[in-house]
């Protein structure tokens, strides 16, 4: 699998280089600036562009504005952004054209091999990654709010896994139930909520996201 | 000594009595008797003009009786009521001084306390009735206003239009000092006594007493400049008067000179009253002319100078206090992040740094312990990033670095658990320590909302307009917030004053609560002068 890293500091971007060569994937570019990246992922149209939000040259937003840029000129370009934190303003940002193949996680979770490179796989495959931080602020922002409040409390635990985007083995496995069960806590949710139901992961988390991102 | 005024004193000692018994009940707020004089205020006053009312009605025991009495239980136990009371009361014993005036210049042949005045029909002591009362009219009036009495707004209307503004350097007491010249250039020159001539008698001389106490009074508080002007020529001719007077008598005919009168019984001592008077008035002239002078030497120019520089001094103690509480909170900001680092990310590290070097001597030995102190590490680790995090927020939140006040305050309230409408309207650059300052003030207001009001749902409103920014945080919550209660609204308070910024909260019982923050855009400081 193809990868281009924009990330400005060298310790942490050689350590994205090495964790992800061990884990059998192909680093084709690591460049340190936003005009860099946004030329590495176009000219290389990697299956996934891994981004930190702040680069030169501004420090500021450049990494994000970067990946959305890109983004526009290659629509669906699947893009992981990396953050020291979250904000749910940006997620919405980079939710917004529906298209899917979206990540944003803290950086902190590049502790986690397993969990992190099944996010850049899920994206690469046009699925959405969100950090349980993020949804977790969306959750308790409806927990109080019809008809979120009307859920049971595990199917609220499914709701929040679904929204970070996870694939029904995964919330089973987390959860330590049958995917089964999974299935039926899905149908039940988008009962409630109101949603048409869908069998495509993809499509379902961005109806979640939609929904809670919704107000 | 009237009767009247023995029942004064024993009610004036009962009061004492009764103050000095409370005072020794445990009560909380006023401590000592300076604390209970100090609680009762302009209240105090109503005793003397109690005083005042009780002796004028002297030969009306009863009522005496009863008017200090019940100044007397106001000002123990209604103090505040006492306080309004002053000004009517005030105001009341001005009308009374007008119709006794009158009432002399028509034959009224009784005597009366006014004031500090017997007044009688053949008295000169009845002449000081008039200004007596025009004084207590204009004291009246000012009080009205201290002490915020039904009227005061009117009064205080009427008084911005007409009140000198520019006060100079004319202390008020230089300018007090025409009163005492109008009252012996009237005994002297007066329209019923023209050097011992009676010229005018009745009603008309009433009239014109009164008109020229008034006018007096008047231009005391519309100019006093010139008012000092008129006192220091009027001190210095009526001294040298004086000493004319002393120096030829008798071959000056007699009259009535301040406390001496000529006319009625020329001894020789009232020689001595007129040289003394004199000079006194010779030597307040002599002082009050150079600074009349020098007030009037001052060109416009300079005059505007003088107002620009109080407005300076007025600038600087500002700038002084907020500097000194802007430095405080830097400082206590500086050793929080001292001690969350201290206690936290740095501890977490040190935890990460043992662990690691535990797990490199297990790792031969025990491979399956070393696994678990470097899963150890790790959490650690993860709980280091989460502290700064935390920390990186507090001290300036990351998207206000990247985006600006506008999208910060729209991720602020995103996080909010309460539904909230952000509508934004700013200019494009807002400099970031007024950006920041905005942006702390708004997050406050929204925590207040969510925890302490109960709100449903909160609106945020950026504006900019007429050099101001301005943030309006409304919420439907329970109100009552109060800015002097907690510590949070007046740290907003103290972080605005640092960019003359100011915090107005309104908050009724049973909501809405409404959160107004204006900062000026363009201020002195160069440092918030770009928006």
């Amino acid at each position: 699998m193809r990868i281009v890293i924009g990330e400005d500091l060298f310790l942490l971007r050689e350590g994205l280089v090495r964790l992800l060569t061990a884990h059998g994937f192909e680093v084709v570019a690591a460049v340190a600036s936003a005009p860099e990246l946004l030329r590495a992922l176009v000219e290389e149209r990697p299956d996934v562009g891994i981004v930190d939000v702040r680069l030169p040259p501004t420090h500021t937003d450049d990494g994000l504005r970067a990946a959305l840029q890109a983004r526009g000129q290659v629509p669906g370009l699947p893009v992981l952004v990396l953050s020291q934190y979250v904000e749910q303003l940006y997620a919405r940002e980079l939710l917004a054209d529906q298209a899917g193949a979206v990540g944003y996680l803290l950086k902190d979770r590049v502790f986690n091999d397993d969990q992190f490179t099944g996010a850049i796989r899920t994206v690469a495959a046009g699925g959405t990654v969100l950090d349980p931080e993020v949804v977790q602020k969306l959750m308790v922002r409806h927990s109080r709010t019809e008809p979120v409040a009307r859920l049971t409390p595990r199917e609220r635990e499914v709701l929040g896994l679904m929204a970070e985007g996870r694939s029904n083995a995964a919330i089973a496995q987390r959860l330590f139930i049958t995917e089964k069960a999974v299935s039926k806590h899905a149908a039940g949710i988008f009962g409630k909520l109101g949603l048409e139901p869908s069998d495509d992961d993809n499509r379902r988390v961005l109806a979640v996201l939609a929904y809670l991102g919704s107000c | 000594m009237s009767f009247a005024y023995l029942v004064s004193l024993l009610l004036l000692g009962s009061i004492a009595f009764a103050l000095v018994r409370e005072m020794r009940k445990a009560s909380p707020r006023p401590a000592g008797l300076r604390g209970h004089i100090r609680a009762r205020g302009w209240g105090l006053l109503l005793l003397p003009i109690a005083l005042m009312a009780a002796a004028m009605t002297g030969h009306v025991h009863a009522l005496a009786v009863v008017e200090l009495a019940t100044a007397g239980a106001l000002v123990t136990w209604a103090p505040r009521l006492a306080a309004k009371l002053v000004p009517y009361a005030l105001l009341a014993l001005a009308l009374f001084g007008l119709i006794l005036a009158k009432k002399y210049y028509d034959g009224f042949s009784n005597h009366v306390d006014y004031g500090l005045v017997l007044a009688g029909p053949s008295s000169w002591r009845t002449r000081l009735v008039l200004p007596q009362a025009a004084l207590f009219f204009v004291v009246g009036l000012w009080l009205l206003v201290v002490v915020r009495a039904p009227g005061a707004g009117l009064i205080r209307a009427l008084a911005g239009r007409w009140l000198d503004p520019r006060r100079g350097g004319i202390a008020p007491v230089q300018a007090l000092l025409l009163i005492p010249v109008t009252g012996l250039a009237m005994q002297l020159l007066g329209p019923g006594n023209w050097f011992g001539v009676q010229a005018l008698t009745g009603l008309d001389v009433a009239l014109i007493d009164l008109g020229v106490a008034t006018a007096t009074l008047v231009l005391i508080f519309r100019s006093r400049a010139w008012a000092a002007t008129l006192a220091a020529a009027g001190l210095l001719v009526l001294g040298a008067y004086g000493w004319v007077v002393a120096a030829f008598w008798p071959v000056v005919p007699g009259f009535a000179y301040g406390f001496a009168d000529l006319h009625n019984s020329p001894e020789h001592a009232q020689f001595w009253s007129v040289a003394l008077e004199a000079s006194a008035l010779l030597a307040a002239g002599l002082w009050l002319a150079p600074r009349v002078m020098r007030e009037h030497q001052m060109l416009p120019a300079d005059s505007e100078l003088a107002a620009r520089a109080q407005q300076l001094t007025q600038r600087v103690q500002t700038l002084t206090r907020t500097r000194s509480e802007a430095v405080d909170t830097a400082v206590a900001e500086l050793r929080r992040i001292e001690r969350d680092l201290h206690d936290g990310a740095q501890a977490r590290l040190v935890a990460v740094g043992m662990s690691l070097q535990a797990a490199e001597r297990l790792f031969a030995s025990n491979p399956q312990a070393a696994l678990a102190l470097v899963g150890e590490a790790k959490e650690s680790s993860s709980r280091a990033l989460t502290e700064l995090r935390d920390l990186v927020r507090g001290i300036y939140p990351p998207v206000l670095a990247d985006r600006g006040l506008g999208d910060a305050i729209r991720a602020l309230a995103l996080d909010t658990p309460l539904p909230t409408v952000v509508d934004v309207d700013l200019p494009e650059q807002v400099d970031l320590p007024v950006a920041s300052a905005i942006y702390f003030s708004v997050a406050e207001a929204l925590a207040n909302a969510a925890k302490h009001a109960h709100a449903r749902s909160v609106r945020i409103v950026l504006s900019q307009a007429a050099g101001m920014l301005r943030a309006e945080v409304t919420d439907d919550g329970a109100g009552g917030a109060d800015p002097a209660a907690g510590t949070g609204l007046a740290g907003v308070e103290r972080r605005l004053a640092t960019f003359d910024g100011i915090l107005a909260v309104s908050s009724p019982p049973g909501g809405p609560t409404i959160v107004v923050i204006e900062v000026p855009c363009a201020s002195s400081s160069a440092k918030t002068s770009s928006c």
